[in-house]
């Protein structure tokens, strides 16, 4: 962050190292939970919740590295994570409704 | 005056963090889908707002921000539709749907009578 005093410049720095590090001790504790999930639905909310942090994340390196830029793709970021949730979840239940097509076709 | 903006900021992107801590905490101790959903909206709506506005306040008046303000924006859009999504995919695919209910079999700490 580019303000004209020294001092503040060097205490900006190290407050947004100190919530970067914050928010990935965090991604990573979302990522234990979409490993323990028992369900698909829960892997897919903690995968949004990991979207959610990488969010914040960029924004906050968009202004500690002074580009611009990089809030461009926090939006494209937005956008493809709620695609991906979206496909992800039809996809599921087509599997599910052609599995109970076939049980039901073998009974 | 930069030390006030700064000052401000940081408090915004603080509440924002500890939002998402108790996000966290909430979705490991709750223990159906459905439940883990309430918490997880929370840090998708209030959690990425206050810290966007915290970042907005240490930017001043710039184009940035107004990027910024768009991604908060683009969620708040978003957000609702994909949780709709994800509970309709809960509800389908769910075999045992009936120890959830709060039905007349498993009442819940005597609240109703008969």
């Amino acid at each position: 962050m580019n303000t004209g005093i020294v001092l503040l410049d060097t205490v900006y720095d190290w407050f947004f190292l100190g919530v970067l590090i914050v928010l990935a001790v965090f991604l990573l504790l979302c990522l234990i939970r979409a490993i323990i999930g028992p369900k698909i639905a829960d892997r897919l909310v903690a995968v949004n919740m990991v979207g959610t942090m990488v969010m914040v994340m960029v924004a906050v390196l968009a202004l500690k590295m002074n580009e611009g830029y990089l809030v461009d793709i926090c939006l494209i970021y937005a956008m493809i994570s709620f695609l991906a949730v979206i496909i992800l979840t039809k996809i599921y239940l087509g599997v599910y409704k052609e599995k109970k097509m076939r049980e039901e076709e073998s009974q | 005056m930069e030390w006030i903006r700064f000052a401000v900021g940081a408090v915004f992107l603080l509440i924002g963090i500890s939002i998402f801590a108790i996000e966290l905490i909430g979705v490991y101790k709750l223990n159906y889908v459905l439940d883990r959903m309430h918490a997880a909206a929370m840090g998708d709506t209030l959690g990425i707002s206050a810290s966007l506005i915290g970042l907005m306040i240490m930017n001043g008046v710039n184009f940035l921000t107004l990027k910024i303000f768009l991604v908060v924006l683009f969620l708040w859009i978003s957000s609702p539709v994909s949780a709709h999504l994800l509970s309709l995919l809960e509800v389908t695919t769910n075999e045992d749907k009936e120890s959830h209910y709060d039905s007349d079999e498993n009442e819940s700490a005597g609240r109703h009578e008969e």
